[in-house]
């Protein structure tokens, strides 16, 4: 991980090579909307990002579990983060998005409305969620200042889900 | 180094290889004390252990093999016959070696601190030395008495005292003429193998220190040393080349390949079914070209050929089952001996094959229920006189083949079990209710040994009652999509048949679709499929049940298990699944039969693993995921579900019935505003309502968002035309009978005939008088 940091960060040296502030600490963010709320979350812990694929209901799991589908012979969660938020969710239209990620050494799907951008942010205009944030579940990293003045909420990712919520009760 | 950590893992795998085989033919031996062959093979495996133990300095295991070594040897010559008290010493030291062996197999060193072996090495001493303490200390005399029994001595020759250098010392006047065609013989075969000698003697020679201890320690021992050597040193050979032999022919393989390439034929079995289902499709739209041939003929070989290579890759993964019974003998008899019986284990079929993870999973419950059968079932010996019995119980521990299944039987000849018992005893624990009692056949009666919390030993003995119930052998055999049968005849002895899939990987399914929802049932659960109508399910006390034939089985609807929506019409029959779990039988309603296909099991991943109802998803040749059902867990769930939803409410909960028009909506499909307008204009005097698509892709996704009833379809449109729309909508169970109107001004025959294979039900040509489209959507919409 350390080294494909490095390797992003070298090339970044290269395109820009203008500013000299690369030394600065920058964390690259994916920026995606939902509802209407735009979040982000690291590039890094992102595997790919697909157009809907058809997913199969599983019986006995919270609403925002949509269900399962095929990424190509695995069979892989997808997960509804309108409904995780409590967005009324949107109709899937050309612009949603599966963005595939690891969490926990395991490939999920969420749905997203759409991509905005890739990201940079410096680090130290990352704050802490302030607390008029509902973050009970920990899972806001923080809130990226961007250059523009824009503010966007950056997601932990590996908090998004807990298979205790999925499953309750239901250990290992 | 590393070459000494290879031949240790040698070691260690041809050392736990031989100690299986040990155990059994230690047991054996009890039972004939004077089998000299057996005698020897079990003297070799103490002395091939002894020999590479030593090689690699490990010095307690040496000892303590050779300690064994030497009360075997005793016992191979025919100096004290093996009696269940030697044999116990033998067997406490066969333990200990395990142990030893054990621990250098996680530790890499055989210090093996909690195994003590200097009580085991005394009385084995005790053993050597008691029994013939004369013998131990003498030389030629006894020796040439030890020999009498071999071959190696001719007239009052003892050959094995004649070597090259001693030949000269050798009157060979006074020898017989057979007695001398022996010696030269002898010294013949000595002469023509000095090289192999000493090619053996520069190896000892390179050993490293503690091998020469041993073998100092060997020749103190030992009384004849040259004549000695010799022979043990002609066994090594011997051994060597039974082990040579049978290496040339086999590969130890990583079974981390083996699942690697399960998992890849895994992968063609689904892109095979793929290919299957797609030229299905081919077939019915080019039906009569002459490609199709030569397509089926590539497809089915493509399918032998998967399936040979499947099995193929299976059988690679299988191991006899003899593997796990081997342990076996050696259980019934320490049993037996604690428990002051008298046993005897019948075992057959032990070359039947199994997958490895399953024998890897199977031992466990079968050490179980052999305890159980010798525990509970074998009576005590005068309890059996008392009865006309033989003294000694059998237990048989069969294995067999029976279609795609294993079946592994436990018998005995013991006491068998009275349901009615049971059934009390059931009761007393709040097991089951006394009205469930009254209705349980006997077979159900035999199941409930298998509930948790059930134990019907009067008293907790050291082999039953530890805490771990025959509930967890159902639910290990369940794991293993297995199942388990009883049957007991009270007085004369019970039966366990346990039935398990060959594979775990792969299995035949029934798929069956509850309302909009594909599942997978396994094939080996599901004992018919029924077509019934309503009026053939009864409701006894608020419970529905189907009569089938002699039986009432308990009547579920699938789509009340999963909590899934009810979006279909009920229709005049029924479809039931008759699911079969051991005894119990339960009646699964669902809404349509798909087939029967082979399907690989797949995991739904850490965040969705172990729902209950639910095994695991396999991808179908449309490349869609369907849920494999559980149906252990399906059948609990079932029993909650079955007491608490009436079926024939459940069938009718689907729709609102619709009176009015106002209740209608109809969806207008077409890419010109123009035309749309005409048709609304046309058919808002009907008081419906209207939802309007510019395109296929729009149709079908404001489709799966609102509740239509009937659809007006134009051909030419961008993206998506009508009649991919109109296939697209046929793939849905729920749109089954979506009544499609194709409107179009394409007016030729193909264009008709496309337009009903696509699923069209009506074709309307444009232009056409508005009172004719209200007709015909009225007509479709039964106002």
């Amino acid at each position: 991980m350390g080294k494909l940091n490095e390797i992003v960060k070298q090339q970044q040296q290269s395109l820009t090579e203008t500013e000299k502030n690369v030394s600065e600490d920058i964390v690259q963010l994916v920026g995606f909307v939902v509802g209407d709320e735009e979040f982000a979350v690291p590039i890094l812990s992102i595997q790919e990002i697909i157009k809907p694929i058809e997913w199969t209901r599983v019986p006995f799991t919270p609403d925002y579990v949509l269900g399962v589908f095929n990424l190509r012979g695995n069979v892989l969660p997808v997960i509804d983060l309108r409904i995780k938020f409590g967005v009324s969710a949107n109709e899937i239209d050309e612009n949603t998005r599966f963005i595939v990620m690891k969490i926990k050494d395991e490939d999920v799907a969420f749905i997203i409305d759409r991509l905005t951008s890739a990201l940079r942010v410096k680090k130290k205009n990352v704050l802490p969620p302030p607390d008029t944030y509902s973050n009970e579940d920990d899972i806001i990293e923080g809130v990226g200042r961007m250059d523009d003045g824009r503010i966007i909420t950056i997601l932990k990712v590996d908090n998004l889900i807990r298979r205790n919520d999925i499953v309750p009760g239901n250990e290992g | 180094m590393d070459e000494i950590q290879e031949l240790m893992e040698d070691f260690l795998v041809e050392a736990f290889e031989m100690i299986e085989e040990m155990d059994q033919d230690l047991v054996e031996l009890e039972n004939s004390p004077d089998d000299l062959e057996l005698l020897n093979k079990i003297f070799r495996v103490a002395h091939t252990i002894k020999g590479s133990g030593s090689f690699l300095n490990f010095d307690k295991l040496t000892r303590l093999t050779h300690h064994m070594e030497a009360v075997l040897d005793k016992a191979r010559k025919g100096e004290f016959i093996i009696t269940p008290e030697i044999m116990d010493v033998i067997l406490e030291s066969v333990d200990a070696m395990k142990g030893i062996l054990e621990y250098i197999r996680d530790n890499g060193d055989d210090t093996a601190p909690d195994i003590d072996i200097e009580p085991i090495v005394v009385k084995l001493d005790a053993l050597v030395n008691g029994k013939s303490d004369s013998d131990q200390n003498s030389t030629k005399s006894n020796s040439s008495k030890e020999d009498e029994s071999s071959s190696k001595k001719v007239g009052n020759i003892n050959l094995d005292e004649i070597t090259l250098e001693n030949a000269d010392e050798i009157d060979l006047d006074s020898l017989e003429p057979e007695e001398l065609d022996a010696v030269l013989e002898h010294l013949v075969s000595l002469r023509n193998k000095p090289a192999d000698k000493s090619e053996n003697k520069q190896k000892e020679e390179s050993k490293e220190e503690p091998v020469k201890n041993e073998n100092k320690e060997e020749k103190k021992e030992v009384a004849p040393v040259k004549g000695k050597n010799l022979t043990s040193e002609q066994k090594k050979k011997e051994v060597k080349k039974t082990i040579s032999s049978v290496a040339d022919q086999t590969i130890r393989v990583d079974v981390k390949r083996l699942d690697q390439l399960m998992n890849l034929i895994g992968e063609l079995v689904l892109a095979k079914n793929r290919l299957i289902k797609i030229y299905n499709d081919v077939e019915e739209r080019y039906e009569g070209e002459k490609f199709l041939e030569e397509l089926n003929q590539v497809v089915s070989s493509i399918s032998i050929v998967t399936t040979d290579l499947q099995i193929a890759v299976m059988k690679t993964r299988m191991l006899p089952i003899g593997k796990v019974f081997n342990k076996f003998p050696r259980l019934v008899r320490d049993l037996s001996r604690d428990l002051g019986k008298k046993v005897k284990l019948v075992i057959e079929g032990e070359d039947t094959e199994l997958d490895k993870s399953i024998i890897e999973e199977i031992g466990d419950p079968l050490v179980h229920m052999i305890r159980n059968s010798i525990d509970h079932g074998v009576e005590k010996p005068e309890e059996r006189k008392a009865k006309g019995k033989p003294e000694e119980g059998t237990v048989w521990l069969r294995a067999y083949n029976e279609g795609n299944m294993i079946v592994i039987e436990i018998k005995d000849d013991g006491n068998g079990m009275d349901p009615e018992v049971l059934k009390r005893k059931a009761i007393e624990k709040g097991i089951i209710t006394e009205s469930e009692a009254l209705n349980m056949s006997d077979k159900e009666a035999f199941m409930l040994i298998f509930k948790p919390g059930f134990s019907t030993a009067a008293k907790v003995t050291s082999v039953s009652g530890r805490g771990v119930g025959m509930d967890v052998v159902k639910t290990n055999i369940e794991k293993l999509n297995g199942i388990i049968e009883v049957d007991s005849a009270l007085g004369k002895g019970s039966t366990f048949k346990l039935k398990i899939p060959l594979t775990l990987a792969i299995i035949q399914a029934l798929l069956v679709a509850s309302q909009e929802d594909l599942f997978a049932v396994p094939l080996s659960n599901v004992i018919e499929t029924v077509r019934i109508v309503e009026e053939d399910i009864y409701t006894i006390e608020g419970k529905s049940v189907l009569k089938l034939r002699e039986e009432v089985l308990p009547l579920v609807n699938m789509a009340d298990i999963f909590e899934i929506e009810k979006v279909l019409e009920p229709e005049k029959y029924l479809y039931v699944v008759i699911l079969g779990l051991g005894a119990t039988k339960v009646g699964l309603i669902v809404d349509r039969f798909i087939g029967q296909e082979e399907i690989v099991i797949k995991s739904l991943g850490e965040f969705l693993k172990g729902i209950s109802g639910i095994a695991g998803a396999t991808i179908r040749g449309d490349g869609r995921v369907t849920l494999i059902v559980d149906v252990g867990s399906l059948m609990r769930l079932a029993k909650e579900t079955h007491n608490k939803k009436v079926v024939t409410d459940s069938l009718h909960e689907a729709k609102k019935k619709k009176e009015k028009p106002e209740d209608y909506t109809v969806m207008l499909v077409d890419d010109s505003a123009m035309d749309r307008k005409i048709m609304r204009n046309a058919l808002e005097q009907l008081g419906i309502n209207l939802v309007e698509a510019k395109d296929g892709v729009e149709a079908l996704q404001k489709l799966k968002n609102s509740d239509v009833d009937a659809m007006l379809i134009d051909i030419e449109m961008p993206r998506m035309d009508g009649y991919t729309l109109a296939q697209e909508i046929r793939k849905y169970n729920k749109y089954r009978k979506l009544p499609l109107i194709a409107v179009t001004s394409r007016t030729t025959k193909s264009d008709r005939v496309r337009g009903v294979e696509v699923g069209m039900n009506e074709y309307i040509t444009k232009p056409y008088t508005p009172e004719y489209l209200q007709n015909v959507v009225r007509r479709n919409l039964g106002l």
